[in-house]
């Protein structure tokens, strides 16, 4: 039986403390209103994370520092905790977090704009889903989130996607690698420019300016990238209560189909209910769909904002395929953040009626490790200098490139609540049926192609090619914004079509996964909703 | 050389811009309002009077006395509000008296027993700064918080008759003109001793000058630790070479002796960094020769050489230890090295250009007066320089009082002196309370 707290009712309720529900949570609690934020997993101190960090033996495993706990678990992958319940021919093995300020903790920091096309995607090249909103729409909440969250980003570049203002700040020099590559790359016919990230090249916002520790994922040591916990400190600071520890798992509906209450577990099992007046889901693009599905009722047999059946469907990510190779010349990646400098060229195009628009990465990643344990591995023999020197050698003349290709929407790629798996608390783990569509697979051979140019120019040797369609965390569509309640769950103010006083704040509304990280739309929608609510509420 | 500054003043502001004709619509000329702009900076009138960067000098700071709040006034020049209406020879009076127009007394948080040294003419072109040079804000000034009866300020001028030595700097006929503008500056306008010089049982400066004892030889105030400036070279700052405490002064930073945080950090950020290099040269001259005040050190605060790094020894814990890396961890070194080391490196000797300081060999990490340390823990540090910004983050939403007692203790004996007796978990609480 639920228990019932006087005190467990705000003007509005929020499910999630990432990025998108802490932004919401701050802009309604300095308007006055009553807030309070639910949050599955713990508080966890940066400097524990990045204690954390230094001692876990795999560096390169971001979910390691953030260990999961029973009540509220997320994937962790070595070993598997075996959240995840794959059922596709396409494991989608997402690495999120569920632990208070959400997975920004480890994020790249990309803060791309979506380009005016993107929002247009059906009309344009006859694929997809066009969104019930256009690129103007959102301009100006896309400036306001860069503010929000500090953004750097180039004034001397053209990325595409029109701006009213210039960026907050000017981003930080280009490492000896980015700059080399990118020179070497746009001198034949490439199109390469630095990358907008929210990450301080001076001190913003009461935090300090980056001085590359070069380990952004799986953490910033210092706060120089932005985190959703910022605005979760923010909130809280503007009088927003935050409850970590909290599993939200079924919201409840009332007369009409406005949400009355939500109802969460402790660590120990028990049972709360908390009321509220506008309801929040921002729990990701995997969780709030689950939440959903689980939040059955007489009224509602297929869910909470399901009736037309597309809650959890149209789940896409950016499927990426790689390549690494040794350069001719020395580089030394690993000065500077983890990444730059982005492939732009192939963002848009006619060719988008035919295959995927993408965006190819370069990493900046130190490679010492690595390369130190490939060496010992074939040579356990060497060592002292020659060791030192082959180490040297390798790790400053490593190049990485990734992309994100655009996946399409298709309703069989779904993610469910599991009906034979459940978590120590009992809530079915997350699902997930995924296969990687042929738009995709016809760009990746193009894409290959560009990547062995990129090979060929920078005198590239041992090339390896990796095309395993990489999960890269973009996580859209699985709660699908639209104009046709029968097609889609939300409205263009991410508003769910079955129920008025519930928003949904997250990656899942996009009806179009683009070809850049999704962090920055879906802070934009999140301010975007918070101005709704604050005319509502 | 800059003895003729003031000497020589009489012909910069004699009003040969009027006679040439040249002048503004005010008849003020523009050297002369550079003079006083310039002032201005020196005397950090804007550390008090602004508070609101849109509002330059429209006063409304809060000042906490032991008898209640005292608010910094209006001195812009709106003739209701502010100092509009003021005649050069009540602008004066200010300064040398701390008499206001309406003949009511300042209180003595107005450092006019400083600026009472500045001689006539930087008093007239200060004077002509505020009047033309600034502009005017309607903001009306807000009574002290300070009851009945002890808000009646007649006995301030009693106060004022005990403590107060009104009249120009008179310069010194025995030393160098370098030295007797070092002596001018840090007596008169950069008003070092409303920090630096100990106060006695009625709040006056035990000394205005280099002939009075404990000049500049430290003080608290605010929760802050204004440190022993004088010739010693334990105490004091005698073992700095001249180009670091040129360097701090013009900076903020003097690699392995120091950096400026709070008061001092705004006054380098406000005043001293945009004083001329021979201004500041002098002033470094002048507290060569401030007598000598030895507090009892054995060593200077800096001179401590540190114990290394404890990070091999909390390598390879268990991530779910508690007991170093829990939420309520006391463990100095884990603390440091989650929160600290990134920058300021594990064995503490901070980034090779300075930027992020070694704690080792740090004047505030290896003296007894710990609250600086807990200061600057608590609340970071941002300040800037010439150069652009210098920045810490603040940690007092990371970190308990047990944490930052435990920490701060922990970097006083590992970077500093071994056998400190560790910060005080209270005062800790103290301080957090006292800042925003």
């Amino acid at each position: 039986m639920a228990r019932e707290h006087e005190d467990l009712q705000a003007d509005v309720v929020i499910v999630g403390s990432g990025v998108a529900g802490a932004l919401i949570a701050h802009q309604m609690s300095m308007a006055g209103k009553s807030v309070i934020m639910l949050e599955a997993g713990p508080r966890r101190p940066r400097w524990q994370i990045v204690e954390n960090f230094r001692n876990a033996p795999d560096k390169m495993d971001f979910q390691a520092p953030y260990p999961s706990t029973e009540y509220a678990p997320h994937p962790q992958f070595s070993p598997d905790n075996g959240y995840l319940i794959q059922k596709g021919e396409q494991a989608y093995d997402a690495q999120y977090l569920r632990v208070v300020g959400g997975t920004t903790w480890h994020w790249a920091a990309s803060t791309w704009r979506y380009l005016p096309q993107d929002f247009e995607l059906k009309s344009r090249y006859g694929v997809g889903r066009d969104w019930p909103i256009s690129y103007d729409d959102l301009e100006h909440y896309y400036q306001w989130a860069e503010e929000e969250l500090g953004v750097w980003g180039p004034s001397d570049e053209e990325l595409g996607s029109p701006r009213s203002k210039p960026y907050p700040m000017a981003p930080l020099p280009l490492s000896y690698n980015e700059s080399t590559v990118k020179t070497r790359l746009n001198d034949n016919g490439f199109y390469v420019v630095t990358e907008p990230v929210a990450r301080n090249s001076r001190p913003y916002d009461q935090r300090p300016t980056c001085c590359g520790n070069n380990n952004c994922m799986p953490i910033c040591p210092i706060g120089a990238m932005y985190n959703g916990i910022f605005h979760v400190e923010k909130a809280e600071k503007a009088g927003a209560r935050l409850i970590p520890e909290a599993v939200v798992y079924r919201v409840e509906a009332g007369e009409g189909g406005r949400i009355t209450a939500v109802h969460y577990k402790d660590p120990q099992g028990n049972d709360y209910r908390v009321e509220g007046r506008y309801f929040v889901l921002a729990a990701n693009g995997i969780e709030t769909p689950k939440l959903m599905q689980i939040s059955t009722s007489d009224a509602f047999p297929d869910g909470i904002g399901n009736s037309s059946g597309m809650v959890g469907r149209n789940l896409m990510d950016h499927p990426g395929t790689g390549i690494s190779f040794l350069a001719s010349e020395p580089l030394w990646p690993g000065r500077g953040p983890q990444e730059m400098t982005s492939v732009v060229g192939w963002r848009d195009g006619d060719f988008r009626s035919e295959y995927a628009g993408k965006k190819l990465h370069q990493s900046n990643v130190s490679r010492v490790d690595q390369m130190a344990d490939q060496i010992l591995s074939a040579d356990g023999l060497l060592t002292g200098p020659a060791l030192d020197e082959r180490i040297r050698d390798r790790a400053s003349r490593y190049v990485q490139f990734d992309c994100f290709h655009e996946l399409l929407p298709h309703p069989e790629n779904r993610i469910r609540p599991s009906a034979t798996h459940r978590d120590a608390l009992g809530i079915p783990k997350p699902e997930f049926h995924y296969a990687i569509d042929d738009y995709v697979r016809k760009s990746a051979v193009h894409t290959r192609e560009a990547y062995g140019r990129i090979a060929e120019l920078m005198g590239g040797t041992e090339i390896s090619y990796s095309d395993d369609f990489a999960n890269n965390q973009h996580i859209c569509g699985t709660v699908i914004m639209g104009d046709d309640p029968s097609t889609a769950v939300v409205d263009g103010d991410c508003r769910c079509f079955d129920h008025d006083n519930l928003f949904l704040a997250t990656s899942g509304t996009m009806p179009t996964v683009g070809t850049v990280n999704c962090t920055l739309t879906v802070a934009a929608l999140a301010l975007r909703i918070s101005d709704t609510l604050k005319r509502e509420v | 050389m800059t003895q003729h500054v003031y000497r020589h003043g009489l012909l910069m502001i004699m009003p040969l811009a009027l006679l040439a004709g040249s002048a503004t619509a005010l008849g003020a000329d523009q050297d002369q309002l550079e003079r006083g702009a310039y002032i201005a900076r020196t005397a950090d009138c804007t550390a008090c009077h602004t508070t609101d960067e849109d509002k330059p000098f429209a006063g409304g700071l809060a000042m906490p006395t032991p008898m209640g709040d005292i608010y910094s006034t209006n001195i812009t020049p709106d003739p209701d509000t502010g100092i509009g209406g003021y005649s050069l020879e009540e602008f004066t009076r200010v300064l040398r008296e701390g008499v206001a127009r309406d003949g009511h007394r300042l209180y003595p948080a107005m450092p006019y027993t400083a600026y009472t040294k500045m001689p006539d003419e930087d008093i007239q072109a200060l004077y002509t700064w505020f009047q033309e040079g600034v502009e005017p804000v309607h903001q009306e000034n807000r009574e002290s918080d300070i009851p009945w009866p002890l808000n009646m300020r007649w006995p301030l001028a009693v106060w004022n008759w005990a403590f107060v030595d009104t009249g120009a700097y008179e310069p010194r006929d025995d030393k160098s003109d370098e030295w007797n503008r070092g002596a001018y500056l840090v007596q008169g306008p950069t008003h070092c001793g409303t920090c630096h010089t100990p106060r006695g049982l009625a709040m006056q400066e035990k000394a205005s000058d280099d002939t009075g004892k404990g000049f500049l030889s430290g003080a608290d105030l605010g929760g802050w630790h204004a440190f022993n400036i004088t010739s010693d070279h334990n105490s004091g700052i005698g073992g700095w070479s001249d180009d670091e405490v040129f360097s701090y002064l013009k900076t903020g930073a003097a690699h392995g002796k120091g950096q400026a945080a709070g008061p001092m950090g705004e006054a380098v950020e406000h005043s001293l960094r945009y004083m001329s290099d021979e201004d500041i040269r002098a002033i470094v001259t002048y507290l060569r020769d401030v007598p000598a005040v030895n507090d009892g050190d054995e060593m200077p605060r800096y001179g401590h050489e540190g114990q290394g790094s404890d990070a091999s020894r909390l390598r390879g814990q268990d991530s779910s230890d508690g007991q170093h890396t829990g939420e309520n961890a006391t463990d100095g070194a884990a603390l440091y090295l989650g929160n600290c080391a990134t920058c300021h490196q594990a064995d503490g000797s901070g980034s090779p250009d300075g930027y992020y300081p070694s704690l080792v060999h740090n004047s505030v990490v290896g003296t007894s007066h710990s609250d600086n340390l807990t200061q600057v823990i608590l609340n970071g540090v941002h300040r800037a320089n010439n150069d652009g910004e210098i920045f810490m983050p603040a940690f007092r939403d990371q970190l308990s009082d047990e944490q930052i007692s435990a920490l701060a203790s922990y970097v006083q004996t590992q970077f500093g002196d071994p056998d400190a007796k560790g910060v005080d978990v209270g005062r800790v609480k103290e301080i957090r309370d006292d800042t925003p």
